[in-house]
């Protein structure tokens, strides 16, 4: 995955300056920055969620993203969560639910899960897509101190596992060292990367 | 979590709703006998014997399913038609401003027209028929459809965009099921909408049907036949409501609740 980005702004308020982004399979980057500083902007481009920007966004590789929020079906069961949108086989997303703590949860609703359980499910659902980059924008944030704990090894142990890069969008300088990223910083106006 | 409430609902509803059916039944009873005119206002009972009588002659089930297949024709028409248009216009803010004042018009256009109109230029046949109904139906499904389409949750259409689910799937998994309480108050207020259309619809054109039965009826002053047509073709009506419309809305609103 290879962004070279000239600018993005919103309505002639220029957000993003000039930067280039590189993460491939087994790289792991961080980008920190307080909030409203464009982090997220930088995700959603890179995601492909955003394509009205100036500059090229190259590489056929999968991507897959874990949101802020867990962002997922209230009306399909958590196996279904997994299963729609990846297109893996049932064994595959019930493993992954092993794997993430949801053992014998494949049949319940979303909202019959907790935010915690939530959030695994979310992350098995972008494993589960078999992803060369995993894109996270700040996914512990708003989890209490020991569940963002446990959500930081899981992630670290997918990671070294399936052999994914991860683009990681975070305000928490700690999180990057976690999951043995490298950090850039995402700073000034229109923000660039230093 | 307290979510028992909405479970035993239904069951404390039935009592006072079937009081209050048999308290109109004495009403009417009552109105009846103080009048005595059996002409023009008859009695539930001899009401209730013209429906015995035409269900036992065949005559019931052959003009009530003529009515019944033009409702369920005009319905799907509708229902399909209103669907697509409305997630057209709901989608595309462009769609929505070239065709809204299409929309306001057909809203305020009245039935009556619609059908004139529909059996002067197609003819006085069964498309024109079902093609009226459609016609004064499609308008509402739209609104309620577009209105449905504008409140889809942003977060979960970025989800399926990152996840490059196909158009299908994101039909089926994200937009339809977000659109269904739409999608069944549509229905349901469509449908009895639509039969009391389809009845003017017979009762201007068609040569059977329950609608027909009712314009002969008409001409004859026979109220209390007008009746039993009417009560018999809202049992049956009924009957689809209870039967398939509410079961399909609670198995589409199972996901909301906690059973476990």
């Amino acid at each position: 995955m290879r962004l070279k980005l000239r600018g993005k702004s919103f309505g002639g308020r220029a957000v993003l300056g000039p930067l280039s982004l590189e993460v491939e399979r087994g790289d792991r980057v961080a980008i920190l920055g307080p909030s409203g500083i464009g982090k997220s902007t930088l995700l959603r481009i890179v995601a492909g969620l955003d394509p009205a920007f100036d500059g090229r966004l190259t590489g056929a590789d999968r991507l897959a993203t874990v949101f802020q929020e867990p962002t997922l079906l209230p009306w399909r069961s958590a196996r279904d969560n997994i299963m729609i949108p990846t297109g893996c086989d049932g064994p595959t997303a019930s493993a992954l639910m092993d794997r993430v703590g949801l053992p014998g949860r494949e049949a319940q609703y979303p909202r019959q899960l907790s935010l915690g359980q939530q959030r695994r499910l979310s992350l098995a659902r972008a494993f589960a897509a078999r992803p060369d980059v995993l894109l996270m924008d700040e996914p512990f944030a708003s989890l209490d101190a020991e569940t963002a704990t446990r959500m930081i090894d899981l992630t670290r142990d997918l990671l070294d596992d399936s052999g994914a890069g991860l683009l990681l969008v975070t305000h928490d300088p700690q999180e990057p060292a976690r999951l043995g990223a490298r950090a850039l910083r995402l700073s000034g106006t229109p923000a660039i990367l230093g | 979590m307290s979510n028992a409430a909405p479970a035993s609902r239904p069951y404390s509803g039935w009592v006072p709703g079937l009081l209050s059916i048999v308290l109109m039944l004495a009403l009417w009873s009552v109105v009846a006998l103080i009048t005595d005119r059996p002409q023009t206002t008859p009695a539930p009972w001899t009401v209730a014997a013209r429906i015995g009588a035409l269900a036992t002659s065949g005559e019931l089930w052959f003009h009530a399913g003529m009515t019944l297949f033009r409702v369920l024709a005009s319905f799907a028409i509708a229902m399909a038609v209103g669907l697509a248009l409305g997630l057209w216009m709901g989608r595309s803010r462009l769609v929505d401003s070239w065709l809204n004042p299409a929309l306001v018009i057909a809203l305020n256009i009245p039935a009556l027209v619609v059908i004139v109109l529909a059996y002067i230029w197609i003819g006085l046949n069964e498309a024109a028929a079902i093609t009226a109904v459609a016609l004064n139906k499609i308008p509402v499904v739209t609104v309620m459809t577009r209105e449905g389409t504008r409140a889809l949750r942003p977060d979960l259409d970025d989800m399926a965009r990152a996840f490059r689910m196909s158009r299908w799937a994101r039909l089926r998994h994200v937009v339809l099921p977000q659109l269904a309480p739409h999608v069944a108050a549509a229905a349901r207020a469509g449908i009895s909408l639509i039969w009391k259309i389809v009845l003017v619809v017979e009762f201007l054109g068609r040569s059977n049907g329950v609608g027909f039965k009712i314009h002969l009826l008409f001409s004859s002053f026979d109220v209390a036949g007008v009746l039993a047509w009417a009560f018999a073709f809202v049992i049956v009506m009924l009957t689809i409501d209870l039967g398939v419309l509410r079961p399909w809305e609670r198995r589409a609103n199972r996901w909301r609740h906690d059973e476990a």
